[in-house]
């Protein structure tokens, strides 16, 4: 497999991409660590001809506990102790992303804004030829649920449910200048799947900005998985929860690698508040996402399977919080 | 029964733990492989692929693509026709497909460019017509006539592709008198060998009309007969040459198409190619483990012995024949050692598939049936209320004996495996004792120790030879055709040659498999080689030291009987101080003609009985094997991990002990790949999963604690006293498995691979239908 000749831009200011970016308007794509990027176009899946590299660019590179910029690596995030202090799901769910090998290129940028990830996207162009592509690429139709109107892939990145359970808000740059709009709203729940998040054209992802608050919040990432390296999510569940003496002050639970977007439950955490986070308590909280996620079979596992996880995996993470042994 | 201790002849090198010889090179990254090798002037082939898992071609027009500048050849199969495969009673592939294709990824027509972006735009620029055909890619409908059969040469209009039959005894009769009858139902996934370099091959045609092919192999004097065959050379005129190579398993024995293509454009184009497939052209070109279903039926006496097998195994073969006739055997054969089975009848058929063929792959036809048997022992011994080591010892097979089939068993330490396996692993304080989620189980197995009957065009020739060749530097070449693939071949025939002649290991030079000047072997596979070449190999080295031995002899004017071999020396046994240094030796011998040269050989003796398939199986030694596992469930989850795993195998004399180890955790890997998530995955033909992060091979992080309980008393056949330890390791390891989930939480595992949401769904079966276990 052999990557097809594309023209590299390496901008040195975030100006200098988003101009860089209007000028070749529908025709690059922005480059991070690549490590999502580059396989993906081996397999000639949406090819462009121009690649905006975005390594450099001092501003996407400065992390800190209030404000993590795009391009911090994921190692990176690993080796800062104080950002590992301040948010212990955080390192729980980069550490479990890919290989240290992936994490040394891999950004954090990169991972919320992964391409989603399907059996029938994620293949050759010899493979996706013979099928007859899909509606993500090259074809018209989906594969996984048949239909010609939506993209049923599974957003697979690991970070973004802990970020949402942290209430964190991102930094954007375009050609109309720049915006700050909660993580959450970056991702479009009611989009064709293909186009996924409301990023205008040519908008760059600048960094994760987290509120004051967040620290005084316990977080953890439980994810599910063939194997404990390389594979990417088939569920990601990240659980916060504040505490008020022996009982919740408020929690959070956000759910990745089962459906297109990654997805907050606030109304089915809403009940925890003001109680004490016993185990049937989490149980039913679980046991309410359950009924609510809607995977598709478009993955190493068995989409009922990773449903019944689901309930398995909050209530585990939720109890976790609690300071108590996981059951 | 067997003595606690094995018994053992001594030895100064072999039996310790030698690194690799070619360690260093590895590790640095100098080591040489194929794709490593540049020669000037060397061009690109690329394949073009069937997109159709079933398709007549009713037209191929290349005349664009030839047309392209850069462009040196475009290939199409009416051009190398003939048919080629590695068993000569079925030739049913060809290097590219004529007439018709027969699977997602079946190779169409080749191209030779100057570069690869050139050759992808030629392959694009390639028009196939095709014509769609019913595709087949089950098994159970190829079993009856169907409207297009995969093949021309099938079972009665069927797409079977080989029946075997045998009855040995009276199983009617045994099971009609059995005290306990147990049934257990198989099924397997595929699995495909995911060794680390990729398929590749190098061929340069050159004006004084010979051709050199550099290549991925495990056996190049079968790619040198293939080759000879399919581009009509003499054989004379083709060299093949094996680099170092990156792991095989069995995916690197047949010839396969890739290779003669590569031959053929270097042929048209008087210009060098080569090929280097992808992973997932890899996982195509696959000849990995047959999926399998299967039924085995065992009848017991009132004590605990089996009575009889009674065995069905239905193999799915893939779009080819590869090794299938023999894995159509070894499914029924390989099912009854280490275990005494009066009465064996079995039923195998292989029936051909629109997808990737299967072939061999470590522990080749003997994985899949012993699963499925030592689940089925398992069962009965809970039903027996015996416990699962004893029943084992009750039925083993004693050493010196003949099985039912006529395989002759000669050592065998299966007794000891047992009895060690269970004493260092706990067993007695944790055999249903473990709290609910955690289990032990054992499972057991044996393995041919090379093929008695080699794929060779005489079986009179000797089944291996090696050369040696010492100048007066000392330094001892070794010529021989076994294909080191990173199993450490080349390093025991050199610890074999310094042990024997009585020199350090730095002087013996293995020289890369080269067909100009490498003696016939029929390379690495069936686990063959430390037995058949190590034999040969001594035999060698011993006629190299009794002229050495001659020459110090005459110059110290002591008879050669009262001479001793110590470490780079010859001396009189009781004047030590008398006597010639070994280079001194050396020149001595090499007055009177110069370079010494020695030749060793290996043909097994005549074994196993008359009937039609008799040789199937039958091999100068076997290996034995009793493994426990220690698992850990989570049963709400289904999500398991093998903690700790006691191997106790016996492969005779281990004689590098650092190999063997690797050898055993290495398949022991390999075994939970397939028992925890491999799977070549398909969804009708098409193959899901052709990539590395979507074939589940093991993390470093899932691998248990493993105890080597090396354990077997010296082989009388093997050289100095080994066996074989490449495959038989494996084969234990996915029954150990299954009987720990079974300890541990009340699940059989007949379906493999074992995923955790399978085996969610057997504890959710198993907690419906109100069966209880430890408790829960």
């Amino acid at each position: 497999m052999h990557l097809d000749p594309f023209e590299l831009h390496r901008p040195a200011t975030v100006d200098e991409a988003v101009e860089m970016a209007r000028r070749h308007a529908g025709a690059f794509d922005f480059l991070a660590g690549g490590t999502d990027l580059l396989p993906n176009y081996k397999m000639h899946l949406n090819l462009r001809p121009h690649v905006i590299a975005l390594e450099g660019i001092r501003e996407l590179e400065e992390h800190g506990v209030e404000r993590i910029g795009a391009m911090t690596r994921l190692a990176e995030v690993e080796g800062d102790a104080a950002l590992a202090a301040a948010y212990p799901g955080l390192l729980e769910a980069v550490r479990e992303v890919a290989t240290p090998l992936v994490r040394a290129s891999a950004t954090v940028g990169g991972n919320l804004l992964l391409e989603t990830r399907c059996f029938f996207f994620n293949q050759s162009e010899f493979w996706r030829h013979s099928l007859g592509y899909c509606l993500k690429a090259d074809g018209d139709r989906c594969h996984v649920v048949p239909q010609k109107e939506k993209c049923y892939a599974t957003f697979s990145g690991d970070l973004a449910p802990v970020f949402l359970t942290l209430d964190a808000r991102v930094e954007l740059a375009g050609p109309e200048g720049r915006r700050e709009i909660p993580l959450a709203e970056m991702y479009d729940a009611h989009g064709d799947g293909i186009h996924r998040t409301k990023l205008r054209p040519g908008e760059i992802l600048c960094g994760v900005r987290l509120p004051p608050g967040a620290r005084s919040w316990r977080t953890t990432y439980r994810k599910l998985r063939l194997r404990p390296s390389f594979d990417f999510p088939e569920l990601g569940v990240a659980a916060a929860a504040r505490f008020d003496g022996d009982r919740v002050a408020e929690a959070r639970v956000a759910i990745g690698g089962l459906e297109t977007y990654p997805t907050s439950y606030p109304s089915e955490t809403a009940a925890l508040a003001g109680e004490r986070l016993t185990e049937a308590a989490a149980r039913a909280v679980g046991e309410r996402i359950r009924a609510k996620v809607r995977p598709v079979r478009n993955t190493a596992i068995a989409p009922d399977y990773r449903k019944k996880m689901a309930a398995v995996f909050v209530r585990r993470a939720l109890l976790a919080l609690s300071g108590g042994a996981a059951a | 029964m067997s003595s606690a201790e094995p018994v053992r002849t001594p030895t100064r090198l072999l039996g310790s733990r030698i690194p690799y010889i070619e360690g260093p090179l590895k590790v640095s990254g100098r080591a040489t492989y194929t794709d490593d090798l540049r020669r000037p002037g060397m061009l690109v082939g690329r394949l073009l692929r069937s997109p159709h898992a079933h398709a007549r071609l009713r037209s191929i027009d290349v005349s664009a693509a030839r047309a392209m500048p850069g462009v040196h050849a475009v290939l199409t199969g009416d051009r190398y026709p003939t048919p080629f495969g590695v068993l000569p009673i079925t030739h049913d592939e060809t290097a590219l497909a004529v007439g018709k294709a027969r699977y997602i990824g079946d190779i169409v027509a080749a191209v030779a460019a100057d570069d690869e972006l050139t050759a992808e735009r030629a392959l694009a620029a390639i028009r196939v017509e095709y014509d769609l055909l019913p595709e087949y890619t089950d098994t159970h409908g190829g079993l009856v006539p169907v409207a297009e059969p995969i093949h021309a040469r099938v079972k009665d209009g069927s797409n079977v592709q080989k029946e075997v039959l045998q009855h040995f005894g009276d199983v009617e009769a045994a099971f009609a008198g059995a005290a306990e009858r147990v049934h257990v139902h198989g099924r397997y996934a595929g699995v495909n060998h995911g060794f680390t370099e990729p398929l590749v091959t190098l061929a340069d045609a050159t004006p004084d009309g010979r051709l050199t092919v550099w290549s991925a192999t495990q056996v190049p004097h079968y790619l040198h007969r293939t080759l000879h065959e399919v581009l009509g050379l003499p054989m004379h005129r083709i060299r093949v040459v094996k680099p170092e190579v990156g792991g095989g398993f069995g995916g690197k024995s047949d010839p396969l198409p890739h290779e003669v293509i590569c031959a053929a454009l270097s042929l048209e184009t008087g210009r060098p190619v080569k090929i280097l497939c992808d992973r997932e052209e890899t996982f195509y070109t696959n000849h990995g483990r047959h999926p399998t279903e299967n039924d085995v039926r065992i009848a017991f006496d009132a004590e605990g012995r089996i009575r009889a097998y009674d065995i069905d195994a239905l193999i799915e073969g893939g779009a080819w024949s590869s090794f299938g006739t023999v894995t159509t055997y070894y499914n029924g054969v390989l099912s009854m050692g280490p275990y005494k089975v009066p009465n064996f009848r079995y039923r195998g058929r292989r029936v051909y598939t629109n997808k990737p063929p299967n072939g061999a792959m470590r522990a080749h036809g003997g994985t899949n049936i012993r699963h499925s048997v030592e689940t089925a022992i398992d069962i009965a011994a809970e039903r027996f209320g015996i416990d699962p080591f004893d029943l084992r010892d009750r039925n083993a097979l004693p050493p010196n004996s003949t099985t039912v089939n006529d395989f002759r068993i000669t050592s065998t330490s299966f007794r000891r495996c047992l009895s060690e396996a269970r004493r260092a692993s706990g067993w007695d304080g944790k055999f249903r004792r473990l709290p609910y989620g955690r289990g032990i189980g054992l499972g057991c197995g044996f393995y041919i120790s090379g093929s008695n009957s080699p794929i060779h065009f005489t079986p009179k020739m000797p089944q291996c030879t090696v050369h040696l060749k010492v100048d007066m530097d000392g330094g001892i070449a070794v010529h021989c055709m076994q294909a080191d693939i990173g199993q450490g071949s080349n390093t025991l025939m050199a610890a074999i040659v310094a042990e024997v002649v009585g020199v350090d290991l730095d002087r013996v030079h293995v020289i890369p498999v080269d067909t100009d000047v490498s003696p016939v072997d029929i390379g690495s596979y069936s686990s063959r080689v430390t037995f058949m070449m190590g034999n040969a190999t001594r035999k060698a080295a011993e006629s190299l030291r009794d002229q050495l031995l001659k020459a110090t002899s005459r110059v110290t004017g002591h008879p050669v009987e009262r001479l001793r071999v110590a470490t780079e020396r010859y001396e009189v046994a009781h004047r030590p101080e008398v006597g010639l240094s070994y280079l001194e030796a050396l020149h001595a011998a090499m007055e009177t003609q110069g370079a010494l040269v020695a030749t060793g050989a290996y043909s097994s003796p005549p074994m196993g009985g008359t009937f039609k398939g008799a040789r199937a199986g039958t091999a100068p030694a076997y290996s034995f094997a009793a493994y426990v596992a220690e698992v850990e469930v989570d049963p709400e989850t289904g999500v398991y991990r093998p903690e700790r795993m006691w191997a106790a195998f016996d492969c005779g004399r281990p004689l590098n002990r650092l190999a063997v180890e690797g050898q055993i955790q290495g398949s022991i890997h390999m075994g939970l790949g397939q028992f925890m998530g491999e799977a070549m995955d398909y969804r009708g033909a098409r193959l899901m999963n052709p990539a590395l992060l979507d074939y589940k091979i093991p993390m470093p992080q899932q691998m248990p604690e493993i105890e080597i309980l090396l354990v077997g008393d010296d082989d009388p056949e093997g050289p100095f006293g080994a066996k074989e330890a490449g495959e038989g390791p494996l084969i234990a390891t996915l029954p150990a498995m299954g009987n720990a989930i079974y300890d541990a939480v009340g699940v059989r595992c007949v379906e493999l691979p074992l995923t955790p949401d399978k085996l969610l769904r057997g504890i959710e079966r198993r907690e419906a239908e109100g069966r209880a276990w430890k408790g829960h």
